[in-house]
C-alpha cells in the first residue's frame, strides 16, 4: 500500500511523459508529411511550354511561391498543435528551386541530377506535458524535404 | 494496472492517428492526380486504410471540393473514433482527424 502510494505519482509522471512523446511522434510526422507534399505540388507544376517544346521536364518559375504556400496551407491544418502562425513558419523556412541539372545544394551538400525543390524549416509545436515536467515547453522539429520530377 | 493499460491504449491510438494521417496523405496526393472525388479514390483510401488495420467502414471520408481543376487546391480529410478503455478507471471514445491539401493536376 505505502510503495503504491509512494511510486504512484512518478508512475503518472511517466505516463504523461510517454503519451507527450507519442504525440510529439504524431506532430513530427505530420510536419514531415506537410513538408513532403509541399515539395511535390511544387514539382508537379512543371513549364509546359518548355515541355512541350523540348520534352524537357523543368520547374515552373513560381516552384518556390507554390512549395511555400502549400507547405503553409498544409501546416494551417495542423494548427492547434504548432506553437506559432502556418503561414509565419512557411515564410520562414529555407526554400530552393534547382530548375537544372545538375545542381549542387549549398545548404545540404547533395548532388540533384533532377530538377528539385528543396524545403528546410524549423517547425516549433506544443509540447505542454514537456513545460509541466521542468522541460521545454516548446519543441522545435527540423525538417527536409526535396522532389524531383520523373 | 490501469497505467499499464492507459499506455498501451494510448499507444495504438496514436499508432492508429499516425497510419490515419499517412492514408489521408495518400489519398490527398491521389485526388490531385484523379483531379477530384472518384470511385478509384475511394477504393484507394479502403486498400490503405485496411492495410492499416482500420476498419474503412468506421471513417468518414470528405473531399472537398469534389471536383477541381487545374492548380486548384483540394482537400481530403478523414475522421474516426478511437475506443478507449482504461480498466477501472474509464471507457470513453478519442476522435481522430486528418487532413492534407494537395492540387489538381488534370488539366481538363
Amino acid at each position: 500500500m505505502v510503495l503504491t502510494l509512494v511510486l504512484a505519482p512518478l508512475l503518472v509522471v511517466a505516463l504523461a511523459g510517454v503519451l507527450q512523446l507519442g504525440a510529439l511522434r504524431v506532430v513530427a510526422a505530420r510536419v514531415r508529411a506537410a513538408a513532403d507534399l509541399a515539395a511535390l505540388v511544387a514539382v508537379n507544376d512543371q513549364d509546359d511550354a518548355e515541355l512541350a517544346r523540348t520534352g524537357t521536364l523543368r520547374l515552373s518559375a513560381d516552384a518556390v511561391d507554390v512549395a511555400r504556400e502549400y507547405f503553409a496551407r498544409e501546416l494551417e491544418l495542423s494548427s492547434p498543435l504548432l506553437d506559432g502562425a502556418a503561414d509565419e513558419i512557411a515564410a520562414a523556412a529555407d526554400v530552393a528551386a534547382y530548375p537544372s541539372a545538375p545542381a549542387y545544394d549549398a545548404r545540404t551538400g547533395a548532388r540533384y541530377d533532377r530538377p528539385a525543390v528543396r524545403i528546410a524549416a524549423d517547425v516549433p509545436v506544443r509540447t505542454p506535458v514537456f513545460g509541466a515536467l521542468v522541460l521545454r515547453p516548446v519543441t522545435t522539429i527540423h525538417v527536409l524535404a526535396v522532389s524531383s520530377p520523373r | 494496472m490501469p497505467l499499464l493499460f492507459s499506455i498501451l491504449e494510448f499507444g495504438s491510438a496514436l499508432e492508429r492517428w499516425l497510419a490515419q494521417d499517412a492514408a489521408t496523405v495518400q489519398a490527398a496526393r491521389y485526388a490531385g492526380e484523379l483531379g477530384g472525388d472518384a470511385p478509384e479514390l475511394r477504393r484507394f483510401l479502403d486498400d490503405e486504410l485496411r492495410a492499416a488495420g482500420i476498419e474503412p467502414g468506421r471513417v468518414s471520408v470528405e473531399v472537398a471540393p469534389s471536383h477541381v481543376g487545374w492548380r486548384e487546391p483540394i482537400r481530403v480529410s478523414l475522421s474516426s473514433s478511437y475506443p478507449l478503455t482504461i480498466p477501472f478507471l474509464f471507457s470513453t471514445t478519442v476522435p481522430l482527424h486528418s487532413s492534407a491539401i494537395s492540387r489538381g493536376e488534370v488539366n481538363r
